[in-house]
């Protein structure tokens, strides 16, 4: 019957763009709008924005999963294939596209790894922390804790940011662990909770993908200038800086030659090592982490102070090395040691209310 | 009256409805831009990136900026020659960057302002004063002196609150209304301050407080909260002081500090009670504001900064081989 007929054309045609309409609406474009009023003269391709809704759902599908088991494939680092009695790994992430800092379509992203572990400093030291990123224009922000489980109060913590993060957690076993909390230079701390975030990386960036990335390994205790983020974003291999207060030093830093490469390192602990540098003197163009995926840190026979030898060896040579820092003469970060705060008032059964988060 | 519906009016209606979905959508994304097409040289991209970051960089502060019928907060930070003061000073800085309405005042304990701390604050991008206050020698802590032997900072403290009030008698008309919803406070800048802090108090009548985390040997020190009002301090240090609380647990309306001319920091005070010897000037303990939540969270904690080793910086300098002195740390 015509009417039928009618009522089905026009039914045929509404269909396609209200469902179109709707699903655009439920996914990530509203976050995506928000973004735009904010930097509204950033261009946005209609051909980018279904590549970030695939990644935004393949996270939100991540989240679904309860708890994945590392059964150390063999194509992965050897570090885990021994050890996975010991691991449970939850890599639950999240991944937000939430509010500013402000993200650009045309900068590199820099990835910063900071491998964290629970102590009356911790929300203190990551509030600090992220107070400094909130200014860094598209960086991304790999939070591991030393956890068996992801902590709420670094969740909490994370979301309150407002940051790009992802949140991972990996335990170190007890036999790695540092002794008390002295340190002892024989066992690198947050060295699985580094190797977690590269293997994430990987897994989460393929070769052939045209996201420019720079990776930098940020402890939770230094201090971080705002220059030192700009000047590691145009790294193509590797780049250096000096680094304050390392190596019972004023600062180390690498030895920069009238043709701009490095040839050494200005320091008195053990110049001799391949990479005489600190863990914040350096970072990574996230092409080459992909390029080369059998590159960790070495987590055991690791000599003190070579840790950072054991991944970097596996990536360049002293050559390719890019000297940052006006040649290397500026001092954009520091590493500064936070005390251990005194609690004795506390006493055993504790004077404060345990409810309260520090 | 039933319409026929023919195929024209049919193909008519998806043209029109497929139009206004295209142009719906379009509107929602804004521009399309061709230039991405085009090979850039390295140089153009260079440029190109740089010019994206100033543009996001402006549009921070413009938005910052915006905010300007907000209470002003006055931040009074002693400051003195050591290591690590650039970088304690540098991440403060982070932090102010946030808070809108942010006057800091910088007070370093030394005979004239340092290049050092000049540099940093032209280059901070903070509204600040620099001043300087050089301690007494016999106040000042010696080399070996454990920390807590003599108060630290009570002459730049007073010095900021003097260049306050000479501000506040010099301000007129709308300035000095301004003046009259100011908060002042005193931060020291090897503490950490979450964002939240200084929205919390941003509104202060009088003097308001909330808890500090890490400090008096505890977790936490934090004022206890009865009916709203203050009625008692829960700290496990010297609890009998007049006021035990932290340098970093309270915030004072600039108003009282004008009208209280008398009220400053007694230099020569007993440990622990450098905060009373000013507070007692300005209020009683019925006056106190409580803030975060009753005083139930902790927005600011009491930490300090290993003193870096410097073993190995020391023997080299002895052989006259020492780190070049002209690289600022």
């Amino acid at each position: 019957m015509p009417k039928r007929r009618d009522i089905l054309a026009i039914v045929l045609i509404v269909l396609p763009w209200t469902l179109l309409i709707t699903v655009w609406h439920q996914s990530a474009i509203a976050p995506l709008l928000a973004i735009r009023k904010v930097c509204h003269h950033l261009v946005k391709e209609i051909l980018i924005i279904p590549e970030r809704l695939t990644i935004h759902r393949q996270r939100l599908a991540d989240d679904g999963t309860e708890t994945r088991h590392d059964t150390g494939p063999a194509t992965d680092s050897k570090e885990y294939c021994s050890q996975d009695k010991d691991i449970v790994e939850v890599v639950r992430t999240e991944y937000v596209y939430t509010r500013p800092p402000p993200w650009s379509d045309v900068l590199p992203t820099i990835h910063v790894i900071t491998p964290t572990y629970s102590r009356p400093v911790q929300k203190a030291e990551l509030t600090r922390l992220a107070n400094t990123f909130l200014h860094v224009p598209n960086l991304h922000w790999i939070l591991v804790e030393d956890s068996q489980r992801r902590t709420p109060l670094v969740t909490r913590l994370l979301r309150e940011t407002g940051l790009n993060y992802t949140h991972l957690n990996v335990e170190t076993p007890r036999n790695y662990k540092l002794r008390g909390d002295m340190r002892d230079p024989r066992i690198p701390r947050g060295t699985m909770q580094r190797n977690l975030a590269l293997r994430w990386l990987r897994e989460t960036f393929n070769s052939n993908s045209s996201q420019a990335g720079i990776v930098y390994f940020a402890d939770d205790d230094n201090t971080y200038s705002l220059e030192l983020f700009e000047e590691m974003r145009s790294t193509r291999k590797v780049s250096v800086w000096p680094v304050a207060f390392v190596g019972g030093l004023r600062y180390e830093s690498p030895k920069v030659n009238a043709a701009g490469k490095v040839y050494g390192w200005k320091t008195v602990f053990d110049p001799h090592r391949p990479f005489a540098i600190d863990m914040a003197g350096f970072a990574i163009n996230l092409r080459l982490i992909l390029f080369k995926p059998q590159a960790y840190f070495k987590l055991r026979g690791v000599k003190g102070g070579y840790q950072e030898s054991s991944l970097l060896r596996e990536l360049v040579t002293l050559n390719d090395l890019e000297p940052k820092a006006a040649n290397c003469t500026k001092i954009l970060v520091w590493h500064t040691r936070t005390e251990k705060p005194v609690l004795v008032n506390e006493g055993k059964k504790g004077f404060t209310d345990p409810n309260v988060e520090i | 009256m039933r319409m026929r519906l023919r195929l024209k009016t049919v193909f008519v209606l998806y043209f029109m409805v497929s139009l206004l979905g295209l142009i719906y959508a379009l509107m929602q994304l804004g521009q399309r831009c061709d230039c991405r097409g085009h090979a850039m040289s390295k140089d153009q991209q260079i440029s190109q990136l740089r010019g994206e970051l100033q543009k996001l960089q402006e549009h921070i502060k413009t938005e910052l900026s915006k905010k300007t019928d907000v209470p002003k907060i006055y931040v009074i930070t002693p400051t003195y020659a050591r290591l690590v003061q650039k970088a304690e000073l540098t991440r403060l800085s982070h932090t102010f960057l946030h808070v809108p309405q942010l006057h800091w005042i910088v007070v370093e304990d030394a005979p004239q302002p340092t290049p050092l701390v000049t540099d940093f604050l032209a280059a901070s991008g903070l509204t600040y004063a620099h001043l300087h206050k050089l301690t007494p020698k016999d106040r000042k802590l010696q080399e070996g002196d454990p920390s807590w032997l003599k108060p630290r900072g009570a002459e730049q403290r007073n010095e900021g609150l003097r260049w306050l009030r000479e501000m506040g008698a010099a301000a007129e008309g709308k300035e000095a209304a301004a003046l009259e919803e100011a908060v002042v406070y005193f931060a020291d800048d090897d503490n950490t301050y979450s964002l939240q802090l200084f929205e919390e108090m941003r509104y202060t009548y009088r003097v308001s407080v909330w808890p500090v985390g890490l400090v008096g040997g505890m977790k936490f020190e934090r004022p206890v909260v009865e009916d709203g009002k203050v009625v008692r301090f829960h700290t496990g240090w010297h609890p009998n002081r007049p006021f035990p609380i932290d340098m970093a647990g309270f915030a004072v309306s600039l108003r009282l500090i004008l009208t209280n001319p008398q009220a400053r920091f007694d230099g020569d005070a007993q440990m622990g009670f450098l905060e009373s010897s000013f507070l007692q000037h300005l209020v009683t303990m019925d006056d106190f504001e409580p803030k975060a939540d009753l005083c139930t969270k902790v927005l600011v904690w009491h930490t300090r900064t290993e003193k870096p080793k410097m073993k190995r910086e020391d023997a080299l300098q002895k052989q006259g081989l020492g780190s070049d002195p002209d690289v600022e740390v």
